[in-house]
């Protein structure tokens, strides 16, 4: 019985997050802060809701003969679970990698600049600055 | 009320919030905030697995479709980074450019 | 113009497969061929042959015996179509240059941009550090589960198919993670193209095995005294697992023979 209100708990906090990370993908103002969202929230949740159904699993374990497929399957979705923490997040990387490179800039404050991109005065004149300065190297 | 009953409600509940991500995909400006809310819903659609599986009572078999479905995302996923990132806007000018210097050099 | 011609030819093919429709049984039929019985067998086929499925092979799960056994003839095609696309997109888009032709255009790239590619390469060893230390420890576990999958095709859901895209996604990751020549490091290109081969083979010549023993085509009853196997029933899982690692080895090699020719527009070279 304390299991399953522990894993109900779980399973609450996770839809809790994925709630978070519905309305932040929807609501916020560039793709870096969405990624953001829908990364932390996206995996956290899933991770949670999965360590819900995993604990549920193993509610009866001192029983009998029935415990060992239950382990077994708690087991495969703490595989789920480790696979999916490794696998989101280099996801997340690799999108917002793909997006900065594809052109999204992120959305800032007036009067503070986009450090990323470096000074705004060679962001826009990158090209010409990359001439430039190989002009310069050569003899 | 039951287990299973509380199963159900939370996948209803997860079909539900996927509803925003849903939105991303049709109205996203770009590509990429396409794909990151697919690749959402790819994530989710694992959850759903499991708590399919909950519901019939068969976690077993339901648990090795869920690890493969949750392989096939994250690979989708890392290919279409991959894909975009070779069309990007910054990574071509920075490419051309410094391709024509060198050539200009030799 | 174009996209008015595609949709053209979408609408008419649409047509004619509502057309089809019609000549479905309606649902709940009784005398549609699932719910009227088969000669000699009880009321209905779907409850004999789920009856009779572990009777018959030892096999639990009632779909990979359905699947490799009753309906071989079709998957020993299906796995042939599979083949075929390989060999479609092996013979459409992979560019073959001989060796003079490769090396003259090989050095004029390196005279123009022989810095460029360097810090190239510097670039993409930074961008696949994330990628690539998460791929290896994915790649090692995906293959093992691809195995699992092949592997447990008779007790629960799996078998050559699906295994088979498991091992294939692997090595598609592989590819992603350390550029598709790492990846052609371990399955080269003329191994994919025998094992894909080495699949169909194995599936027919399992079918042609039993016809040496004076059985009909596939079927795998008649291994049974070459397999040491008590009855004719295990002999028919043997022949079923068989048959699924043939499947697997084409699915897994078409997979990545897909994904290398499309990526690289067949030159397998560069690429994602």
């Amino acid at each position: 019985m304390v299991i399953s209100f522990l894993s109900a708990l779980l399973i609450l906090a996770g839809l809790v997050f994925f709630l978070g990370a519905g309305v932040g993908i929807l609501r916020f103002p560039d793709f870096f802060s969405r990624m953001h969202a829908a990364g932390k929230g996206d995996t956290l949740s899933t991770l949670l809701i999965i360590a819900g159904f995993a604990l549920y699993q193993m509610r009866d374990l001192g029983d009998s003969e029935a415990s060992v497929s239950a382990v077994l399957v708690a087991l495969k979705m703490l595989v789920i679970i480790a696979f999916l923490y490794i696998a989101s997040a280099t996801s997340t990387s690799a999108l917002a990698e793909a997006g900065w490179e594809d052109g999204n800039d992120p959305v800032i404050a007036p009067k503070h600049e986009n450090r990323l991109a470096g000074p705004p005065e060679s962001r826009t004149a990158a090209a010409d600055l990359n001439r430039n300065s190989t002009h310069d190297s050569q003899p | 009320m039951t287990f299973e009953h509380f199963s159900i409600g939370v996948g209803v509940a997860l079909l539900l919030l996927m509803i925003p991500a849903m939105c991303r995909i049709v109205m996203g400006p770009t590509t990429m905030d396409r794909i990151v809310g697919a690749n959402m819903v790819g994530t989710k659609t694992t959850v759903l697995l499991v708590i399919i599986g909950v519901i019939f009572g068969k976690v077993d078999m339901f648990i090795d479709f869920a690890l493969t479905y949750a392989l096939l995302n994250f690979t989708g996923a890392i290919a279409a980074a991959r894909y975009l990132r070779h069309k990007g806007r910054r990574g071509i000018v920075l490419a051309s450019t410094s391709e024509e210097s060198v050539c200009e050099r030799a | 113009m174009q996209k008015l011609f595609a949709t053209i030819a979408v609408i008419i093919t649409g047509a004619i497969l509502l057309n089809a429709v019609e000549d479905f049984p309606r649902f709940g039929d009784p005398h549609s061929p699932p719910n009227s019985g088969v000669s000699g067998g009880s009321v209905s086929s779907s409850v004999h042959y789920l009856q009779n499925t572990y009777l018959d092979t030892r096999v639990p799960n009632v779909v990979t015996a359905v699947l490799a056994d009753y309906r071989g003839y079709d998957t020993l095609f299906e796995t042939a179509v599979i083949l075929t696309a390989g060999i479609a997109v092996f013979a459409i888009l992979r560019v073959v240059r001989r060796k003079d032709e490769e090396e003259s255009t090989g050095s004029e790239e390196k005279a123009c941009s022989g810095e460029f590619s360097t810090s190239d390469s510097d670039g993409e060893g930074r961008h696949r550090v994330v990628v690539g230390t998460a791929c290896r420890v994915v790649v090692p576990l995906a293959q093992l589960f691809g195995f699992y999958i092949i592997a447990h095709g008779h007790p629960s859901p799996g078998g050559g198919f699906q295994g088979g895209v498991v091992l294939g996604t692997s090595f598609i990751l592989l590819a992603l993670a350390g550029g598709l020549g790492s990846a052609l490091g371990r399955l080269r290109e003329d191994m994919y193209l025998r094992l894909a081969c080495l699949g169909v083979f194995i599936y027919a010549g399992i079918g042609l095995l039993s016809l040496f023993f004076r059985r009909n085509f596939l079927d795998y009853g008649a291994l049974s005294g070459l397999l040491q196997t008590g009855g004719e029933e295990m002999a028919r899982s043997h022949g079923i697992f068989g048959v699924e690692l043939g499947v697997a080895m084409t699915v897994t090699s078409v997979m990545f023979a897909l994904f290398a020719n499309l990526s690289t527009r067949g030159e397998l070279k560069g690429g994602l």
